[in-house]
């Protein structure tokens, strides 16, 4: 990951530079109005200032507050580009590294959660760089900067300052500590409440026939309270914070003109004329807003380091080794299974001494009691998990070690339920391969018989994919179109009729016989009827 | 005619009023005093020269040091209380939204429900409900923040050199208008960076989610290169509205502030003896910092409208939902057992040409076990969903002298039904089976062959289940779900398919039960599994083309071949015979 980084940097090098000066103009240009002012103010208090210079000391004092103005929008920009270089490679690496992981991680970790490492946790990362580390930077040397002319035109309020910046910034990480954490409790009781909302929706019938509208109320208004309660918190210190600063900052300002005046030798120490009260009120005043910054980053650094932190682990994840292509041998059996044994992780062993031969055009329904491990089996068949014991082979090869390229050629894999992908109804069958030609889907919708629904739709095969569109046996039906649309040789179906209620459960069985001609099939079922043809293998023992 | 409830905005003001009150005095407290600080400022200066030319002392200036602390003080207290109540006045507008609008969804019928994507338009409605709160809080903060401080500073700045003022306060309106009319383009290079953000959002669930999918497929390589022209995108349009989020505030603010240049050149002729007014230095430094409080504030204004604008348009979302709320009935209690009769009963899908069953007529008493079957389609769920009244049906279904459906009785009380989908809550099994009853629930975890299940689990009925149900298997939802129908008593029950992922020796011990223990119960079993269909008092057999059989198993099987087939074919194999 620290890899990823150093790349950014150093691909965009000139850009660093850039930022490193608009970072120094910044604060240069914005700590020099004061001293214009003050200029401007002693020289009317003399009485002794004509016209010209007056205007342009005018001038130049709007000029310099302008400048200062756009030159942090530029730093600003300049940030932001940044971050986002950095977090675009960062996602990008992410991305690479998922083709390497094995498939159990995919099952073991949530989608979502997943998800959110992408995109939530590299945004913190992204926040860490930009309003966290170069930010604080920034706002650390506007401070010592204004401190540096404060000392300067009066040592004084530096000391003064100097004493009472500390404090205050206790006291400002105080409250943003807990303001954070009201916060933190409210995003909880937030998702949470989020997450009641399409619950409520799904369970709706359930909760009419069980006349249980008051008792959801209460569990959702559960949660509504968990948020009000966070948020009062949070409110509270919101309200409080810039009163006590501003007033803090008044007293300061106060402490330091009733000091100055009050005995020679402290006149002396504060050093005041007419112009520098003008030019100090305006640096107390600026001094806190880069004080409240740097409490800010430091809470956006923190919490970014949990997200880092989740990166990391996602980076340290072991991967799959990598493995040299093998090609696949027409001659060879399509599949033998030779004594496998396969549990998973450091579970004990789902089955053990499996083996099994299939010849080319063969079919063989799996069948056996619930977890015997038909699924799996399935899944060490594709590649996607190594046997413990013994050798699986596809045409010779070991299916993990099957190029890529060549897996839609071998494979077709209709699973219990139907995944869709985001994209069109045309994507859920190429899989948005460009490879995939409009006449092999064409032919492929023909075969199972989804041709004429799908031209019925609004856009045709452009239509957006919605589940709605398509009844539970249809998108079957589609996942057997998208199993077959690159002419496999070998066909899996895992218990695809299964759930399949109402609808067309004997549309799905005849695609699956059009599908299964000329080709290779094992398909698990303890649907019986569906084994009217090929050979039965029973896997574990036999069903009761 | 005004409307005045739920459905307006004025009833959440209305109702905070109090809040509202707080906020008013606290407000304008604040915002004139907010005067005194460029006063104060002003003050100190003019003092420390006139100490400096002995006309005052030291005592003076600690007066009005003391006094400057005491005023800002007051103030800022002020402030304070004005900030906590506005937001207090938000957060309950927020949380009495929220619960009203869950309170129409909870009632909202099933058939509403599947018009539309209800539960991510509801999460929307949500999450505009926080805008909207946002918005009426923004608006109640400005009234007095932009309202009453501009107008103070601006009868100071007039107080002090009208005719200068009229010249300064040019520029800041012409800010104002630039800010607001370029604010669209702000908000459009936003609203896209946003979109692109839901895309790569989207993309990366779907990479994530379907990741074995492309791997068994070999398409991980092109879903990664489609990725990257996500990223890209993304990385593109972000940086675009920070540019312009970045950029443009400060070039207003820049045109809000070249007065200051006027006041720097005519407010020193004044100090100097040469201008309109006579000035000291106090009235300088006090009129400069003014100006400049003004021009950043006037600078601001036209973000403030976007959140109102944003409110307004998140407040036309909820309003529809907040207007249609009613207050929750009381629940029915379950109604004593009775019979059933069905008459002519048909029903057809809205949208579709013919019915899918018609003219079905049969009758049950208390104790009766009913099956239900036929081929794929044949709407044998949709003849179950047929008495939870969702829909308009044809005929009558009378549970004892009560019609219920088409605008008579609601089934409320009455039926009970246990889908194939296991509707579960992300809750324990045991609040998924109460769902907010009282009583004993052991007894019914036996029924369904739970309890064996549950003395498993790690935390025994409390464990928590997961989302829908997720952490449980297939068959434990169904068992739960049963249990859970079985649990709220009602006199008709309806199950669809309970025993589809239960092995055939957990069925027949679950029948078994439900044939002793609900014996004053009326049944209706949909199943295509038809192993425990001899056992059953009736068997409605659904030919799928609308019409309809009603027999006993024996009866059917003799007659009617489409049964026979279905039937022999599962028990062909599977070992049973046909009694």
């Amino acid at each position: 990951m620290r890899n990823i980084f150093w790349q950014t940097l150093k691909k965009n090098g000139l850009l660093l530079v850039i930022l490193i000066a608009a970072i120094i103009a910044s604060i240069a240009v914005g700590v020099t109005p004061p001293l214009i002012l003050q200029y401007i103010v002693d020289s009317l208090v003399s009485g002794s200032f004509s016209a010209y210079p007056l205007l342009t000391a005018g001038i130049l004092y709007f000029a310099l507050n302008a400048g200062s103005g756009l030159v942090d929008a530029l730093k600003e920009t300049l940030i932001t580009v940044f971050g986002q270089k950095i977090t675009h490679g960062l996602r990008s690496a992410m991305c690479q590294r998922l083709d390497e992981l094995p498939a159990a991680y995919f099952v073991s970790h949530e989608a979502g959660a997943v998800t959110s490492l992408f995109v939530n946790d590299v945004d913190t990362l992204e926040n860490l760089f930009d309003s966290g580390v170069v930010s604080m930077i920034a706002d650390a040397f506007t401070i010592l900067s204004i401190l540096v002319v404060v000392f300067h035109l009066s040592l004084g309020l530096g000391i003064l300052l100097c004493i009472c910046l500390p404090l205050l910034f206790i006291l400002t990480r105080y409250f943003q500590k807990r303001m954070l954490q009201a916060q933190r409790d409210n995003r909880i009781a937030v998702g949470r409440t989020n997450e009641l909302i399409p619950e409520t929706v799904h369970n709706i019938r359930t909760i009419h026939t069980c006349q249980q509208e008051r008792y959801l109320r209460q569990r959702y208004g559960r949660t509504i309270r968990a948020s009000f309660d966070a948020m009062e918190r949070s409110n509270f210190c919101d309200s409080i914070y810039s009163p006590i600063i501003i007033t803090s900052c008044t007293v300061i300002i106060c402490l330091m003109m009733a000091l100055s005046v009050s005995s020679p030798s402290l006149q002396e120490i504060f050093g005041m004329t007419v112009g520098s009260v003008v030019a100090l009120i305006a640096y107390v005043r600026r001094i806190f807003s880069p004080l409240e910054s740097i409490g800010m980053e430091i809470q956006n650094i923190q919490s970014a380091v949990a997200g880092i932190g989740r990166l990391k682990d996602f980076f340290a994840e072991p991967i799959q080794e990598r493995k040299e292509p093998e090609v696949p041998d027409a001659a060879a059996a399509p599949l033998v299974i030779d004594d496998a044994a396969f549990g998973y992780g450091r579970e004990k062993d789902i089955f053990r001494h499996f083996s099994l031969t299939v010849a080319a055009g063969e079919m063989v329904t799996i069948t056996g009691r619930t977890g015997a491990g038909k699924s799996t089996l399935f899944k060490l068949i594709l590649g996607l998990y190594q046997p413990r014991e013994g050798q699986v082979r596809i045409f010779g090869c070991d299916p993990s070690r099957l190029a890529p390229a060549v897996r839609r050629q071998v494979f077709g894999y209709v699973e219990q339920q139907f995944h869709a992908i985001s994209g069109t109804v045309a994507d859920q069958i190429s899989l948005k391969d460009p490879r995939v030609t409009a006449g092999a889907m064409e032919k492929a919708l023909h075969l199972v018989g989804l041709w004429d629904t799908c031209c019925a739709l609004p856009q045709g095969l452009d239509t957006p994919f919605r589940p709605e569109l398509f009844s539970r046996g249809q998108s079957q039906l589609l996942s057997i179109a998208r199993a077959v649309v690159m002419n496999p040789q070998i066909l899996l179906f895992d218990e695809i009729t299964a759930n399949l209620d109402s609808l067309t459960e004997s549309q799905v069985l005849q695609a699956l016989q059009a599908a299964a001609k000329d080709r290779t099939v094992l398909s698990i079922s303890h649907r019986l009827y569906e084994a009217q043809g090929g050979r039965r293998v029973v896997i574990g023992e036999t069903e009761a | 005619m005004k409307r005045f409830g739920p459905g307006s905005v004025r009833y959440y003001f209305y109702h905070e009023k109090k809040l509202l009150l707080i906020v008013t005095l606290s407000g304008i407290l604040y915002n004139v005093g907010m005067i005194a600080g460029p006063w104060f400022d002003g003050q100190l200066a003019q003092y420390l020269y006139d100490i400096f030319g002995g006309t005052r002392t030291a005592a003076d200036m600690y007066a009005l040091c003391l006094c400057y602390a005491l005023v800002i003080l007051g103030v800022q207290g002020a402030r304070y209380v004005k900030r906590l109540y506005v937001r207090k006045f938000a957060n309950n507008i927020s949380l009495s939204m929220k619960d009203r609008l869950y309170q129409h969804l909870v009632q909202t019928p099933k058939r509403d429900m599947e018009q539309a994507d209800t539960g991510a338009l509801m999460t929307k409605v949500i999450s505009d409900i926080d805008t909207c709160v946002e918005g009426m809080r923004k608006f109640t903060t400005e009234i007095f923040d932009t309202g009453v401080v501009m107008a103070a500073y601006v009868v100071m700045l007039v107080w002090y050199d009208w005719r200068l003022t009229l010249c300064v306060l040019v520029f800041p309106p012409i800010a104002y208008a630039l800010a607001n009319s370029l604010r669209r383009l702000v908000a459009v290079t936003a609203a896209r960076s946003k979109e692109s953000s839901g895309a790569l959002s989207g993309m990366t669930l779907d990479r994530i989610s379907n990741a074995l999918t492309y791997r068994v497929y070999g398409e991980e390589a092109i879903q990664d290169q489609r990725y990257e022209g996500y990223l890209a995108d993304y990385e593109k349009k972000i940086i675009l509205a920070n540019l312009w989020e970045n950029t443009l505030q400060p070039i207003y603010k820049v045109i809000a502030m070249i007065g200051t240049m006027l006041v720097i050149w005519f407010g020193g002729r004044n100090v100097l003896g040469t201008g309109w007014e006579s000035w000291d230095i106090a009235a300088f430094s006090t009129y400069l910092a003014c100006f400049i409080k003004l021009a950043t504030k006037s600078s601001h204004a036209a973000k403030l409208f976007n959140a109102i604008q944003k409110a307004q348009v998140s407040w036309q979302r909820i309003q529809p939902h907040l207007q249609a709320a009613t207050e929750l009935p009381d629940p029915v209690p379950p109604a004593a057992p009775a019979a059933l009769t069905v008459r002519h009963l048909s029903f057809t899908y809205p949208g579709s040409d013919g019915p899918i069953f018609q003219d079905l007529s049969f009758s049950a008493r208390p104790g009766t076990i009913i099956g239900i079957t036929g081929p794929v389609a044949c709407g044998k769920s949709t003849l179950g969903q047929a008495f939870l009244c969702e829909n308009p049906h044809g005929g009558q279904i009378f549970f004892g002298a009560k019609e219920l459906g088409n605008g008579h009785t609601a089934p409320d009380g009455i039926v009970g039904y246990c889908g194939h989908d296991a509707e579960l809550f992300a809750a324990t099994v045991e609040e998924n089976i109460r769902l907010g009853l009282s009583g004993d629930i052991a007894p019914v975890l036996k029924k369904v062959c739970m309890d064996e299940d549950c003395a498993t689990f790690p935390m025994g009925i409390e464990t928590p289940i997961g989302e829908s149900g997720q952490r449980l298997s297939g068959g434990q939802q169904a068992r739960i779900a049963l249990a859970r129908s079985l649990f709220h008593p009602r006199p008709l029950l309806i199950l669809d398919d309970p025993f589809a992922a239960v092995d055939m020796a957990t069925e027949r011990k679950i029948f078994t039960s439900l044939r002793q223990d609900y014996s004053d119960r009326i049944i209706l079993l949909i199943s295509h599994r038809l192993s425990l269909f001899p056992n059953l008092d009736q068997v409605i057999w659904l030919n799928g083309d609308g019409t309809s059989v009603v027999a006993t198993h024996e009866a059917l099987y003799a007659s009617c071949p489409a049964y026979r087939n279905l039937y022999d074919l599962q028990h062909a194999q599977g070992g049973a015979h046909h009694a």
